[in-house]
């Protein structure tokens, strides 16, 4: 039971009788929700964790087949809210773990009433035979995992502890690096592979839960038409355009997510 | 800016705003400022000249929008994330897009002023060149993926290489196998031969043993039941006699791997003298010397058989007129000078010598060092592989033995084999003896009977007597030419062709006739491998009674003798 929670690096807090489980998106790890999480901890029981092969999970779990799809990742998500016994809660997800969500929620429907997507796209990649606009093309979506193959901007916080030889001096990688959302290169390329090339606009349709869609303004990632899509897709969903512009409302703009929130709990 | 050095204006302010304004649109990195929205509001001219555009061009984008595609996800990802958590980030390595379409590398800091509340109140971010440290990062790059990829194919070859030494490996040892049993094999085929020769003398005794109780049947003689018992008794020795020889041979032929065990050496050459003699022929005898106190030897046993076989199938063939085989054990120790002037690794030590040595032909210099070579024979087609003497040595270097030859033309070979001593005395695996020897039945009347096979001889003496011939019996060439020195009064030779002792039954008849002219000579021969055939024919006054006979055909074929 305690091992998932380990593997996943589980923080909980607060106390209610429901519980919020906060999933962060890909690039981060749970401090993304340090302004967001707290505001529930007077009515709900916060729980925060890292995916397999972010922030402080633990890096040896993972597993490049089980990993290789948002399914394994969904999997995951239940596994340890089972271990909290977990029933009748709310996910709040952000980014590619808003689809995480939806998936963990249809495996197993007695976990979650309520769902909060941040910014979700269940295709990043548009598909012109559906004539669906994910917001990126095949070749721009090839052209990011290229580039992450050839990771010049995660050089200087991923190859500095190697190049200054971290075994020695392992304090000065830490001086140099930027602390948050650090992530080991191979795994970050898997993770990015299976997210944007991932499709789930199919299991949209098979959510039991009434859903919040939270769509910020000029959202590079998961475009307007994405976030009408899937409010459009969901049986039971509210959809919210926020003020907040770009990815990461829940760090730009922190209030206005938790009175999105607020207001449809 | 400290509010504080504002506020306090010097006189060369005037001046030094112009300085400063210089100094902002042309400090030697790329500078911009953004609102809290994040849309640009200035940005230097060096950044622009940079980017090849106008600095107005920038102001109302956001930084992200200057990014090719791939650093725009990465930026939103990560690093607008973490310049909120942070408050900044330094050094992060991104493209900037020129007005051309071509890319910029650049370095990026970027901090950000917060209100009281914490929310964003601008963004200020540096931008620094960054062309050979980005080209020195690819080269870092592409070196460590080489190494990389250099680490994978070494290690997939040094698995590709262990596969296939593995496999390798299996094959040689298959093919050992099979050579070692093909040599069995060999030896076997020249074994055959020999007990083919003891089989029908065998047989010859139990159908005669049935040959008698059927006639005392018919017409009982005195004291049948007598007659009766003795037959059954030699037609059953005779029976188990071959059984025991058949086990043998098949104990011999059985496939089994090498099992190294402690051995000693005399009992499985004595235990071996029987099949050994089978194979030298009768014309050649075998003389076994056991040395006192001997060491146990850590050897196959099987193999080791087989190597002995073959050194008497090698003894045989060089001595076709006969000769004498000696095999002795003793104990051996090979000190640093002999076993540096081996050319094996082969430790200084104790060793258990097992030396055969014939009278034969020997071998000249150029066959001995060829004598351990697979397929390397001296003999006929059709007569020897020349796999003897190098499964001999296999053996020997498998077991970490050693073995030598010594040879004269002329003189005889001697093969010296040298087994490990073996230290752990504790079961000494014992090769059960064959026991038993023939010895001389001795008689006196006018047929010479001559015939090694001590129940065959019995039984031969036995019909003739009852048929009322005076019988003189011989076991050997030797014997025969004694008695007919002594008895004068001998009419017919009945001998064996093949007789141990270094004289066959033809050499026995030449020397008898050479005495006595007219001397009638009627052979028998079961198997007599080159002797019968050498010429083909046999000389008047001379017959051959093919083994096995019946007591009917034996009393015809000697009253015919007799009578001619």
């Amino acid at each position: 039971m305690s091992d998932v929670l380990d593997r996943h690096h589980v923080h909980v807090s607060g106390h209610g009788a429901r519980t919020m489980v906060f999933a962060h998106g890909f690039g981060c790890d749970q401090n993304m929700w340090r302004w967001v999480a707290p505001a529930f901890e007077d009515r709900f029981r916060v729980v925060l964790f890292d995916h397999i092969g972010a922030g402080r999970s633990d890096l040896s779990a993972f597993d490049h087949e089980r990993h290789g799809s948002l399914e394994g990742y969904a999997q995951d998500v239940v596994a340890l809210c089972r271990a909290l016994d977990l029933r009748d809660g709310v996910f709040v997800g952000h980014s590619v773990s808003a689809m995480i969500g939806v998936l963990a929620a249809r495996q197993a429907p007695e976990l979650f009433a309520d769902m909060v997507l941040v910014g979700p796209s269940p295709r990043y990649i548009d598909d012109p035979a559906t004539d669906y606009v994910g917001g990126f093309s095949a070749e721009q979506i090839e052209e990011l995992l290229d580039f992450l193959d050839n990771n010049h901007m995660g050089w200087s916080q991923n190859m500095a502890p190697v190049i200054m030889g971290n075994g020695d001096r392992p304090e000065l990688a830490e001086e140099l690096t930027n602390s948050f959302c650090r992530t080991d290169p191979d795994i970050a390329r898997h993770f990015a592979r299976t997210t944007f090339r991932s499709d789930n606009r199919d299991d949209l349709a098979g959510l039991a839960a009434r859903a919040l869609v939270l769509q910020c303004t000029d959202d590079v990632i998961a475009p307007e038409s994405v976030g009408r899509y899937v409010h459009a897709r969901l049986p039971d969903s509210q959809l919210v355009l926020m003020q907040a512009t770009g990815h990461c409302p829940n760090l730009s703009a922190p209030a206005e997510t938790v009175a999105a929130i607020d207001a449809f709990l | 800016m400290p509010s504080s050095e504002a506020s306090t204006p010097t006189p060369a302010t005037s001046t030094s705003n112009d300085q400063l304004l210089d100094l902002f649109e042309h400090a030697p990195c790329g500078y911009l400022t953004a609102g809290p929205d994040g849309r640009i509001d200035r940005a230097n001219r060096t950044l622009s000249d940079w980017l090849g555009v106008e600095p107005g061009q920038l102001v109302g984008r956001r930084f992200p929008e200057l990014l090719p595609i791939a650093g725009k996800i990465y930026y939103e990802t990560h690093f607008a994330p973490l310049l909120r958590m942070q408050g900044a980030f330094d050094e992060v390595a991104l493209d900037l897009r020129r007005g051309d379409g071509t890319v910029v590398p650049v370095l990026v800091n970027a901090r950000e002023r917060r209100s009281a509340d914490g929310r964003t109140v601008s963004l200020r971010i540096t931008v620094m060149r960054a062309r050979d440290r980005r080209r020195y990062e690819q080269e870092l790059l592409d070196a460590r993926r080489r190494a990389d990829a250099a680490t994978a194919e070494l290690r997939e070859l040094t698995h590709t290489l262990e596969t296939r030494v593995a496999e390798e490996l299996t094959q040689r040892q298959e093919a050992e196998n099979q050579l070692r049993q093909s040599q069995k094999m060999e030896a076997i085929g020249q074994l055959t031969g020999g007990v083919a020769h003891d089989f029908n003398n065998l047989l010859t005794v139990i159908l005669g043993g049935l040959e008698t109780i059927e006639r005392q049947l018919a017409t009982p003689g005195k004291d049948p039941l007598a007659r009766i018992g003795r037959a059954v008794a030699m037609a059953r020795q005779g029976a188990l006699r071959a059984a025991t020889l058949t086990a043998r041979l098949l104990a011999f032929a059985r496939r089994q791997p090498l099992q190294p065990k402690p051995i000693d050496a005399s009992r499985l050459v004595t235990g071996l003298a029987d099949l050994l003699q089978r194979t030298l022929g009768a014309t050649i005898a075998l003389e076994t010397v056991a040395g006192a106190g001997l060491w146990p030897a850590l050897a196959d046993a099987g193999e080791l058989e087989n190597a002995l076989v073959n050194l008497a199938v090698n003894a045989r063939d060089a001595m076709p007129e006969g000769g004498r085989l000696t095999i002795e054990t003793s104990n051996a120790c090979l000190d640093e000078d002999y076993v540096a002037g081996v050319p094996e690794p082969l430790p200084a030590g104790h060793y258990v010598l097992i030396a055969v040595s014939d009278t034969g032909c020997g071998m000249d210099q150029v066959a001995l060092q060829k004598a351990f070579e697979p397929f390397f024979t001296t003999k006929d087609v059709g007569k020897g592989t020349g796999l003897g003497l190098s499964q001999v040595y296999g053996f020997t270097r498998q077991s970490g033995g050693h073995v030598r030859i010594y040879s004269e033309p002329g003189h005889g070979t001697t093969v010296k084999l040298y087994l490990p001593r073996c230290l752990d005395t504790r079961c000494v695996d014992t090769v059960a003896p064959q026991p038993e020897n023939q010895a001389s039945p001795r008689g006196s009347e006018t047929v010479l009977l001559v015939e090694d096979h001590e129940d065959l001889l019995a039984y031969s003496v036995a019909v003739l007597r009852e048929l009322g011939y005076r019988v003189l019996a011989a076991p050997d060439a030797a014997a025969g030419l004694a008695l007919l020195g002594r008895e004068p009064e001998i009419d017919l030779l009945f001998t064996d062709m093949v007789l141990p002792g270094g004289v066959d039954g033809r050499q026995l008849a030449e020397e008898a006739r050479r005495d006595r002219p007219g001397l009638k000579v009627l052979f028998t021969s079961g198997y007599a491998r080159n002797a019968i055939l050498r010429n083909g024919r046999l000389e008047t006054g001379m017959d051959l009674l093919p083994k096995p006979f019946t007591g009917e055909a034996l009393a015809a074929r000697v009253r015919a003798a007799l009578d001619r």
